[in-house]
């Protein structure tokens, strides 16, 4: 953790979320964004510096997973941890394939959140 | 008469019988007075056919005068058209044999005997010609003859055949109808056995005995017994007699025949045909049978289906008959005699009273009773029954109920079933909707939940640092005490909904009741990527209703209206929700999507229970949401967009309404 410190973007439809996720990142050092939706992401300046992606997985519009995808598509290598108030939605198959880094159920414990993006972190060290 | 002698001797002077000693003046004119006296008319012709001599009786009827004496008969007027009459002269002359011959005088018959008058010599001088008048004796044959022919005119049109047989019933004579209806000839058939006829049809011993009696009764006690009112022969009905016409059926009767001075017994037989009448008979047996068969068969049959038994009672007498289904229905073996006490055993013990109200208005000639009772049957089961009976008066002027009873128990059971399944279903709806919906009160209560934790922890971690970030850790503060107000809120909106069982009538404000159930939707809403544009109008008036039950209503047209948007992947999900005061002071909501729609016909089975076009619903959302808002006096209904999807529309009068509608 020298230089700039790792951005982490936050994307959840929910303004709580969005307001208190930064603010307990920034905490910890990491320098972090929030935005509403997906597409508000995808069109932002920080798509290419995020090291990591905080992401809700249901949202209006474009989701969570959509987004995953379009991120594939762009072979953007953005280690995500889902974020998802349905707890039946942390096992589906589209979580635990492998291509997520990590699923937070709300709520969550500020342990599990900086476990999470510690592992995304170091997820995307070890991804070659 | 003075000159009556002259003339004798005048007509007989000319007659010289060959010398006879008897032919004394004295004794002749004794001969002739004795001739003259006989009223037969006598001619005598001498041998050379010349007239000799006449009688006063010829002169009277044949018309013969003294100027004929001399004459030969073909010259006198009398015998003008008695040919051959000297010619049997001649012969009688000729060989001296007596012989007759039959002439006419003018418009009277006779018969005529010539006799020869032989001489000494012994040949033939005259011959006598004696006339005895047959005139009358012929009229009376001719008319005999015209008579049987007028009767054989009759006979013959006579349709039945008719025939005489003799003592050894033979036929002797018949009408026509009798030859061609067994297609043999008057000469063939004379003298045959009556019981050869028709393929010996008519050889049975019921004929054989009643014919030969009827033609060996010999005293006329017998006679007028078998003649007398027809009890003497018993008609016999003979069946497939193969005749000219074919196969026939008669009737055969007879009567003795007796003539004075014939000692031979007759009987005239008659042969009534009744094919056709039987034929006719037989068909419309068969037809009535047929009708009344398969009649009766629809009536048992519609009884059975209708499960409706029938009957009639005779309130002067209590006779009653039953249709089969009501012995069915009672549980009685069918045939049993029904009486009313019979009839109280199986009925309901609380039912007795009303049943004997019943009895008492027929009693007094009610015209219509209808009433509903119950059974108590041997195995404690209850039957439901509904009768209705209408007064009619017999032939005998009688009164008498005719009723009809059906046996609704299953209406009855069905119908307290589905009630009890409807409350059950609208029941299950709701815990389907909680059960559905636990996941959005998760997430909704997790949401505050996840904001309070992850604030709180971020207030320490400002804390901890050195200096300690005052200003951040009050904001961070701020934010979890209103992330907390959020999650209270959710838990009291979830109280609202789900810890009252009761209906309350309360004023409502239409849009609060909606934003709260927006609320609750919303992130199911989101998950199904489902865009909510709510347009709340600003100046509605107050309604009186239920809140939670509205909200159900509301709950359930947005999930429908999200559901029905699920397959659509072409256009925005989009999901209208509009408040407006409708005329007569009426509040609509409308809810409208642009799912895959719904085929116009099948709109307004939308909102029958069990109704859906889903493969995972049970069709009971829209059917409960109907009753609620019936119950709120209100109406409830669905449109087809002009463009893709649905709109499902409710209205509630604004007026304060006393009540609600009892659930049904």
């Amino acid at each position: 953790m020298t230089g700039r410190p790792s951005l982490v973007s936050v994307v959840d439809d929910d303004e709580s979320v969005r307001e208190s996720l930064p603010d307990l990142l920034r905490q910890w050092g990491f320098a972090a964004e929030a935005f509403s939706s997906a597409e508000a992401f995808l069109a932002s300046e920080v798509l290419g510096e995020t090291s990591c992606l905080l992401l809700d997985i249901v949202m209006p519009g474009m989701s969570g997973p959509d987004l995953q995808q379009e991120l594939t598509r762009q072979r953007r290598k953005i280690p995500i941890v889902f974020i998802t108030g349905h707890r039946e939605m942390s096992r589906s198959p589209l979580l635990v394939d492998g291509s997520a880094a990590g699923c937070l159920v709300k709520p969550f414990s500020e342990a599990a959140l900086f476990d999470a993006v510690s592992a995304a972190l170091r997820w995307q060290i070890l991804d070659p | 008469m003075t000159e009556r002698p002259a003339t004798f001797r005048a007509r007989w002077n000319g007659l010289q019988l060959g010398g006879s000693g008897a032919t004394t003046h004295g004794f002749t004119t004794d001969l002739t007075s004795i001739l003259d006296s006989v009223e037969v008319p006598i001619v005598v012709v001498r041998r050379d056919l010349t007239v000799a001599a006449f009688n006063q009786a010829a002169e009277d009827a044949l018309g013969l005068c003294l100027p004929d004496i001399g004459q030969r008969p073909r010259d006198i007027s009398a015998f003008a058209g008695s040919a051959g009459l000297e010619e049997s002269c001649t012969e009688v002359i000729t060989r001296g044999v007596e012989s007759r011959i039959d002439v006419r005088a003018d418009a009277a018959w006779f018969v005529v005997r010539i006799s020869p008058s032989t001489s000494a010599s012994d040949h033939v001088a005259a011959v006598v010609l004696t006339f005895t008048d047959v005139t009358a004796f012929r009229a009376a044959v001719d008319q005999a003859i015209y008579e049987r022919e007028c009767t054989k005119a009759i006979l013959n049109t006579v349709a039945d055949p008719l025939v005489v047989v003799d003592a050894d019933q033979r036929a002797q004579s018949g009408n026509r109808s009798f030859y061609t209806m067994f297609g043999v000839s008057p000469d063939q058939w004379r003298r045959t056995s009556l019981y050869e006829l028709g393929n010996r049809a008519f050889d049975c011993a019921p004929l054989r005995t009643q014919l030969q009696a009827a033609v060996a009764a010999l005293s006329l006690e017998q006679l007028r017994d078998l003649r007398g009112g027809g009890h003497g022969f018993r008609p016999v009905e003979v069946d497939h007699v193969v005749t000219a016409k074919g196969e026939r059926t008669f009737i055969v009767d007879s009567r003795p025949l007796s003539f004075p001075g014939h000692t031979e017994r007759r009987a005239l037989v008659r042969f009534h045909d009744i094919t056709a009448r039987k034929q006719a008979q037989a068909a419309k047996d068969m037809r009535s049978e047929e009708e009344l068969r398969r009649s009766e068969a629809f009536l048992a049959e519609g009884q059975r289906l209708s499960s409706t038994g029938s009957f009639s009672w005779k309130v002067a007498t209590d006779a009653i008959t039953w249709s089969e289904q009501l012995y069915r229905i009672y549980e009685i073996d069918i045939g049993v005699p029904v009486t009313l006490d019979a009839l109280r055993a199986r009925v309901h013990p609380d039912d007795l009273g009303l049943l004997e109200n019943v009895f008492q208005q027929a009693g007094h000639g009610a015209n219509d009773l209808e009433w509903q009772y119950r059974l108590l049957m041997p195995d404690r089961s209850i039957k439901f029954l509904h009768a209705v009976a209408h007064a009619t008066r017999g032939q005998d002027g009688q009164l008498e109920y005719l009723a009809a009873v059906q046996d609704v128990t299953g209406r009855r059971v069905s119908e307290e079933a589905l009630a009890k399944a409807r409350s059950k279903l609208a029941n299950v709806a709701r815990v389907t909707s909680l059960g559905v919906l636990t996941a959005s009160i998760a997430h909704e209560i997790n949401q505050p939940l996840s904001g309070i934790i992850t604030n709180a922890s971020t207030c320490l971690r400002m804390l901890d640092t050195n200096p300690p970030n005052l200003t951040g850790a009050r904001e961070t503060a701020r934010r979890t005490i209103r992330d907390g107000i959020r999650g209270s809120d959710v838990i009291t909106r979830l109280r609202a909904v789900f810890s009252r069982e009761e209906y309350t009538l309360e004023p409502l404000d239409l849009n609060d009741v909606t934003r709260e159930v927006i609320a609750l939707t919303l992130s199911d809403l989101h998950r199904n990527r489902v865009a909510l544009q709510s347009d709340l109008a600003e100046d509605l008036p107050t309604i009186t209703g239920d809140r939670v039950q509205l909200q159900q209503v509301i709950l359930n047209l947005l999930r429908n209206a999200s559901d029905a948007m699920a397959d659509v992947h072409d256009r925005r999900r989009q999901l209208v929700v509009t408040t407006e005061r409708d005329e007569d002071d009426q509040v609509r909501l409308r809810v409208r999507d642009t799912g895959v729609g719904v085929d116009p016909e099948n709109l307004n089975n939308l909102l029958e229970a069990f109704y859906t076009t889903k493969s995972d619903g049970m069709g009971l959302g829209l059917s409960i949401s109907r009753s609620i808002i019936e119950r709120h006096h209100g109406r409830l209904w669905a449109d087809s967009n002009d463009g893709p999807g649905t709109t499902f529309s409710f209205s509630i009068p604004s007026r304060p309404t006393a009540s609600l509608t009892q659930p049904r």
